[in-house]
């Protein structure tokens, strides 16, 4: 029933959902089309820029080359974010964490000055700011998330005689890996707002980021919108493929959610 | 002859006192669980643990199960007789955790794991799934599982690797009336399983406790000569019911019986003056 969707907490049925969803693109897409005021391009601009983009301006290559790169600097800076994280179990390297989380808000900018002066190649830089940036989001979100462990978790595993790091490992590794994988894919999405700056820095390799960052600055504004609906599209797909490792790997992880 | 007789300490708590930050929580706890040998039974015993909300039965029951170190005293188990470490004594908190990444088979092997070989770790999760009644839920998940499959599995587990000893934190809460009779029918099962298996039921329902115990313990407060209340709470002797010697155990229908009725009303009064 129509009503469901402005009923608190309702569950209407998939068919009713998927039309309501159908509709409200609809409606954006007549919007778009149909809006009096010319500041955003036409959906006609943005395909035929598309077009353009694909056939002779290297579109799919230049994501490819993102792409690589950011699912490169993402396994990086998670291998160190967990490190970073799992080790606040010793109180040594509490401050660590803590720092490395208190990181976040520093700029990038200057950063790159100094990944510079202390690595010899361009795609170094690139990497190693992309992985900096993602690390300490990666380990605020994982401390939150080792920080929801309650002493009743923890005296479970020591009842049935578990060391101290065994209860740790069982009890935070083992038993919080599902929400360390939907720590990585809430901050998969810092990479490609980063990837602009640091593929404009270093154009050797190309990218899509350096593809939005000339449209851009030509004022090819139909391209513009283009490349940001691409990548919209690649993160949409990527959530996709991270809750479908989540139901293959964790079919545990949902069981307590409500529907 | 004697229909029960007392052999060797299960349990004992010498000296048992605790603070937190200066505030003393518990005071001078002595206590002894011997085992209870009655000719031609083979059954352990359940000690039945009262006090009101807050008092400290928690704390007292995470000292005995080794995860709380007391600030004085200590507490023995096995035999021959040793300080506790934690996993020693099981304990089965409220909620009845189990490792939800884990199936229900893994929750089990994983405990089982600690004492045995791979083989008999697997023969023995098998034959507890049998006995509790899990065999057709040993793939599910934990969040899968209905409270008192959950219940059912949290006991089997605990009891897999503990020492003969088993804390339940209140497992008749929230119960109807079957799942009561159900849950009781568990506890008597658990003392079964061996002699020495011994079950400490930390409950507010005193006429179902009772029913299964041989020994009540009850925490409160307590005076001087000069009538002033004394810091903490303790299990003194007065407040250490031996139900068997009273002539009130393992006994179907006593709830019926003048003198167990007596018992309640009296352990109400400690209760509420507590």
């Amino acid at each position: 029933m129509l009503k469901d969707l402005f009923v608190p907490n309702a569950k209407p049925r998939p068919s009713v959902f998927l039309t309501m969803v159908a509709c409200q693109v609809l409606f954006l897409l007549l919007l778009w089309l149909f809006y009096p005021l010319q500041l955003f391009p036409t959906l006609g601009e943005v395909l035929a820029s598309f077009k353009d983009l694909v056939t002779t301006q290297g579109l799919i290559q230049e994501l490819w080359a993102s792409l690589t790169t950011a699912l490169g600097a993402l396994a990086i800076a998670t291998v160190l974010a967990l490190l970073i994280s799992y080790l606040t179990a010793l109180p040594f390297f509490r401050p660590i964490a803590y720092a490395a989380s208190k990181m976040r808000y520093l700029t990038l900018t200057g950063l790159t000055f100094f990944m510079a002066l202390m690595l010899s190649s361009g795609h170094q830089v690139k990497l190693s700011v992309l992985v900096f940036g993602a690390t300490v989001y990666l380990v605020t979100g994982m401390t939150s998330v080792i920080l929801t462990t309650t002493q009743e978790e923890m005296d479970h595993a020591r009842t049935l005689g578990m060391s101290e790091w065994r209860s740790f490992y069982e009890v935070v590794v083992l038993g919080k890996l599902d929400e360390m994988l939907e720590v990585v894919r809430q901050n998969f999405a810092i990479i490609w707002t980063m990837i602009t700056l640091v593929e404009t820095l270093y154009q050797s390799e190309g990218g899509i980021g350096l593809l939005l960052y000339k449209q851009n600055r030509y004022l090819h504004l139909a391209g513009v919108v283009a490349i940001q609906l691409v990548i919209l599209g690649t993160g949409a797909l990527q959530d996709y493929v991270f809750a479908f490792l989540r139901r293959m790997f964790f079919p545990y992880s949902e069981l307590t959610v409500a529907k | 002859m004697a229909d029960h007789l007392y052999k060797e300490p299960i349990l004992t708590l010498r000296d048992i006192s605790m603070q937190f930050g200066g505030e003393v929580i518990l005071r001078d706890i002595s206590l002894d669980v011997l085992n209870v040998v009655r000719p031609g039974v083979s059954q352990g015993q359940v000690v039945g643990f009262y006090g009101r909300s807050g008092i400290g039965k928690s704390v007292l029951c995470r000292i005995i199960a080794g995860l709380l170190p007391p600030s004085t005293g200590t507490v023995l188990v096995a035999d021959p007789q040793r300080p506790v470490c934690p996993g020693d004594v099981g304990f089965v908190q409220q909620r009845y955790p189990l490792f939800n990444h884990r199936t229900l088979l893994d929750n089990l092997l994983v405990a089982a794991g600690r004492k045995h070989s791979p083989a008999d770790a697997k023969a023995k999760a098998e034959e507890f799934l049998t006995r509790f009644d899990l065999a057709p839920h040993r793939r599910k998940y934990p969040a899968m599982l209905s409270g008192g499959q959950r219940q059912r599995a949290a006991i089997a587990q605990q009891l897999l690797c503990s020492e003969h000893l088993i804390i339940l934190d209140e497992p008749f809460s929230g119960l109807d009336i079957a799942m009561i009779d159900e849950v009781k029918k568990i506890i008597l099962e658990v003392t079964t399983l061996d002699e020495l298996n011994t079950v400490v039921i930390v409950s507010h329902d005193l006429a179902t406790t009772t029913a299964l115990s041989d020994t009540l313990w009850l925490l409160g407060p307590e005076r001087d000569a000069a009538g002033q209340l004394l810091p903490g709470a303790t299990i003194s002797k007065k407040h250490q019911y031996n139900v068997a010697d009273m002539g009130l155990a393992w006994q179907p229908g006593i709830q019926a019986k003048p003198a167990f009725v007596q018992l309640i009303e009296h352990l109400k009064d400690e209760i509420r003056k507590a």
